[in-house]
């Protein structure tokens, strides 16, 4: 098989691949792939309203479900895996814990790039303190 | 520099021979696709320069907000809204001049049916992009979709306009398929483009007759799908209590202003098209005569609306409803509505009326008079209510700022692109339809003629 | 009827149009049907409304307190500009708000008074019936409730509404909040917002903040359904005005002169 203009084809679809699978193999070259975000957990309590692994894939939903619930709704009360009831709130039951959102929430989202729109409107605990100061 | 020559056996005077007979006694109408002259290189760079602007307006306003448009608390709706009502109105040309008088086999739309369904198509396209513009919250649109509340006039236009703009974009493509069809048979390097959109169309009587039923259907279809259309926009205003909105007559006003408008706008750009492409013999005198005829009957039907309106609201004089009155005739909005009344009537009527004055000159005139005198009518329609709503007035004044202005020139300028674009793709006369009527049509109407004549060699005796 | 493809379809439209009966009728029925909810019942038990005593507002020239401490707690922008404006309880000229008070021989001591202006809290709201995406809608305690999430921006509520009770944003609001209350969110530009009649504080039991700043009491809120209720003894009244009663919105806000 003869391949025309063989001697610039190959070495440009080399060099084409290399730029294309650049995130890749620098990732795994300099250990940046090796990152685990690290949020961090309130020292005092030991469990979530929910288990870790459940929130962790579905907190998104069970905010959006308090939302609908408490604004559409009129009902304020979530009721646990585990039978306890919360207010549904995420500033007074979730930002009761997790106070700080740089420390928490962000770590992960922040690497996982997701962004929320949660923060336009409703106020995070720390964000006065830093307003104020 | 002619290898190919030498290796196959292409045989060149077979293909300009059967080019030549596909193209007939019609070489203009193809000849907008394959030549591009440095006018249309001018054309597509201004409106190209047009439409970057337009999108920093927007981008300018999607970044800070509406408030960099001169809307306010008290008057919250404005150009936008008022893009929205003119575009929809326009939509309305090509179904008049397609659809109907297809339906009322008017043999002279032949050459015009085509470039005014593409107004349609293009245009409606335009006027839902204007209420998306006029959102707070665009990035929301689609909850219109999603949470949809069927009380609430906007959910009928969405339904209304989506269905308009799927027939109407239906009825252009079937129209089109047989010029396809014959672009696919002059070959070229396109001619795999047209080959996929052609569908196997071979030109038999059998296909031709399953198309005319086809076109047939839609274009029934179509009109009362039009009808519809603006009768549902103007039920956003008319549903509403407020003064000189809640109305009756507007279902049938809006309407009526909507085939004003937008036949108007279909003179506009025949007139552009016929001169830049050459198309005077297809597109003849005798065309803007008949329409300019229509649309003088329109500029009185519009006048006979606006008249009932307003001769209502003196006669029932309610305070509230007079305060808005007054500010349009002799307030702070007086300008504006004379402005508009003599452009929709003042000047309109005469040239039409008068057979000396109505040429294609006179005509493309009074049409463009036309077409600004609505936009400015929807404009007098929307905000004066807006100013005295029932409750304390605050004295606020409307001035548009630039990022309204840029929008709309950056619409109006996509809108030509996108159709001077087309031209370079499409024949913008149906060439199958001319030929049909060259072939055809005398035959059939003067059968048809016949058939409504008395019975000769009586038997009654 | 043969069941073959035309008999299918005629059984079909005659289902689709059956289907369509219910929501046809809610279409134009008059008094909208409350957004149906868990709570339903104990939210009916109740049903809101507020009295004001027009004369009690001009005691102290140029109060603000009411409108202050709304304004205050819901974080409502002060913009600056009247263009922008964002006000969920106002002052009005009182021959602005009761023009049909307004004879050639008009009590001089009414002239240019203020009057306190709402959302009137409608049970027939006009805004209700045009909001494309239910973002607002009204509870069956009476209240008419917005939906910030769900807002996209349209205006059609404000077209709607004839006391012009509701407010745009145009920009973002947070820079201009002089001093951000942490138990109430802001608002995003492009939503509408208005009175909410205080929902989250009747949800502690408390009464709307702007009845308890009020130091005249001229604000009087209660539960019109509670026999013993202020607000009750405030109907007791003979003569009631509210804005614009002919054009049928029921509004739930009573104004005692």
């Amino acid at each position: 098989m003869i391949m025309y203009d063989g001697r610039k084809i190959i070495p440009g679809l080399i060099l084409f691949l290399g730029l294309v699978t650049y995130p890749v193999w620098y990732n795994l070259a300099s250990g940046k792939s090796n990152y685990v975000p690290k949020p961090k957990v309130p020292a005092d309590k030991k469990e979530c309203i929910e288990p870790k692994e459940v929130i962790r894939i579905n907190h998104k939903t069970l905010l959006e479900d308090w939302r609908n619930s408490v604004v559409r709704n009129a009902g304020k009360t979530y009721v646990a895996q585990n039978k306890k009831k919360y207010t549904m709130s995420l500033n007074r039951t979730c930002m009761n814990c997790h106070k700080d959102k740089a420390e928490f929430c962000d770590q992960c989202h922040n690497y996982a790039g997701v962004t929320n729109k949660c923060w336009d409107c409703h106020i995070y605990p720390k964000q006065l303190e830093e307003k104020q100061s | 520099m002619t290898p190919i020559l030498q290796h196959s056996s292409f045989d060149w005077a077979l293909m300009i021979d059967k080019r030549q007979k596909i193209i007939g006694e019609d070489r203009v109408l193809f000849e907008h696709i394959w030549k591009t002259g440095k006018g249309f290189y001018i054309t597509i760079s201004i409106l190209g320069a047009l439409v970057l602007w337009g999108l920093y307006a927007y981008v300018t306003q999607y970044r800070t907000g509406l408030g960099v448009t001169g809307l306010s608390r008290q008057i919250f709706w404005g150009v936008y809204i008022t893009d929205f009502v003119f575009f929809i109105g326009i939509s309305h040309a090509g179904t008049f001049i397609s659809a109907v008088l297809r339906v009322l086999k008017a043999e002279w739309r032949r050459p015009i049916s085509r470039l005014s369904e593409l107004t349609t198509v293009f245009i409606l396209m335009f006027g839902v992009g204007s209420v998306l513009i006029d959102l707070g919250r665009p990035d929301r649109m689609l909850y219109a979709i999603r949470y949809a509340h069927f009380t609430s006039p906007l959910l009928w236009d969405v339904c209304s306009i989506t269905t308009y703009l799927t027939v109407s974009s239906i009825s252009l493509y079937l129209a089109l398929i047989p010029d396809i069809a014959m672009l696919r048979d002059l070959g070229g390097k396109r001619e795999w483009f047209y080959r996929i959109l052609s569908l196997g169309w071979r030109g038999t009587e059998e296909e031709h007759r399953r198309l005319d039923k086809a076109i047939g259907f839609v274009s029934v279809l179509v009109i009362p799908v039009m009808i519809t259309v603006h009768t549902v926009v103007s039920f956003v205003f008319a549903m509403t209590i407020q003064p000189l909105w809640h109305s009756a007559v507007f279902g049938p006003y809006f309407v009526v202003g909507a085939i004003f408008s937008g036949v108007a706008s279909v003179i506009v750009v025949m007139a552009i098209l016929r001169k830049a492409y050459h198309l005077e013999s297809y597109i003849k005198p005798i065309h803007f005569n008949n329409i300019g005829v229509f649309l003088m009957a329109m500029t009185l039907l519009w006048f006979y609306f606006t008249f009932a309106e307003y001769i209502t609201v003196v006669y029932g004089n309610e305070p509230v409803h007079m305060a808005v009155f007054w500010s349009k005739i002799s307030g702070k909005f007086a300008p504006l509505f004379w402005l508009h009344f003599t452009l929709c009537f003042v000047i309109p009527l005469p040239i039409l009326a008068i057979r000396k004055y109505r040429t294609i000159r006179g005509t493309v005139i009074a049409s463009i008079s036309i077409v600004l005198g609505m936009w400015l009518e929807r404009f007098v329609i929307i905000v004066p209510t807006l100013t005295r709503q029932r409750m304390p007035v605050e004295g606020a004044f409307y001035v548009p700022s630039w990022v309204e202005w840029s929008i709309l020139a950056g619409c109006i300028s996509l809108f030509m692109l996108l159709y001077a674009l087309f031209t370079k793709v499409f024949p913008i006369v149906p060439v199958w339809e001319v030929r049909e009527g060259r072939e055809k049509a005398s035959a059939s109407v003067a059968a048809r003629i016949e058939s409504y004549m008395p019975e000769t060699g009586s038997s009654r005796d | 009827m043969d069941f073959d493809r035309r008999g299918l379809l005629k059984v079909a439209g005659l289902t689709l149009l059956g289907l369509s009966v219910k929501p046809g009728w809610q279409v134009f029925s008059n008094e909208e049907p409350a957004e149906p909810s868990p709570d339903a019942e104990t939210l009916a038990r109740k049903r809101w409304g507020m009295g004001i005593y027009v004369r009690k507002c001009w005691k102290e020239e140029g109060c603000r307190d009411c409108i202050d401490a709304c304004h205050r707690i819901h974080n409502v922008p002060d913009m600056g500009t009247l263009k922008e404006e964002i006000k969920w309880i106002w002052k009005a000229p009182y021959e602005k708000v009761f023009p049909e008070h307004e004879f050639e021989v008009t009590q001089e001591d009414y002239q240019q008074k203020p009057v306190m202006l709402l959302c009137n809290q409608c049970d027939n709201p006009p805004c209700v019936k045009f909001c494309p995406t239910r973002a607002t809608w009204r509870r069956e305690d009476g209240i008419v409730m917005m939906d910030f999430h769900r807002c996209i921006g349209c205006r059609y509520c404000m077209a709607g509404c004839p006391y012009g009770s509701r407010s745009f944003n145009w920009r973002d609001p947070r820079p201009f909040i002089k001093k951000v209350a942490l138990d109430f969110p802001t608002r995003t530009r492009g939503v509408v917002e208005k009175c909410n009649f205080c929902v989250e504080r009747l949800a502690q039991g408390l009464i709307p903040a702007c009845v308890e700043a009020c130091k005249e009491k001229a604000l009087v809120f209660g539960d019109l359904k509670d026999p013993k209720s202020e607000i009750r003894e405030v109907l007791k009244f003979k003569t009631l005005y509210q804005r614009m009663p002919e054009l049928g919105t029921k509004p739930k806000i009573y104004y005692i002169l």
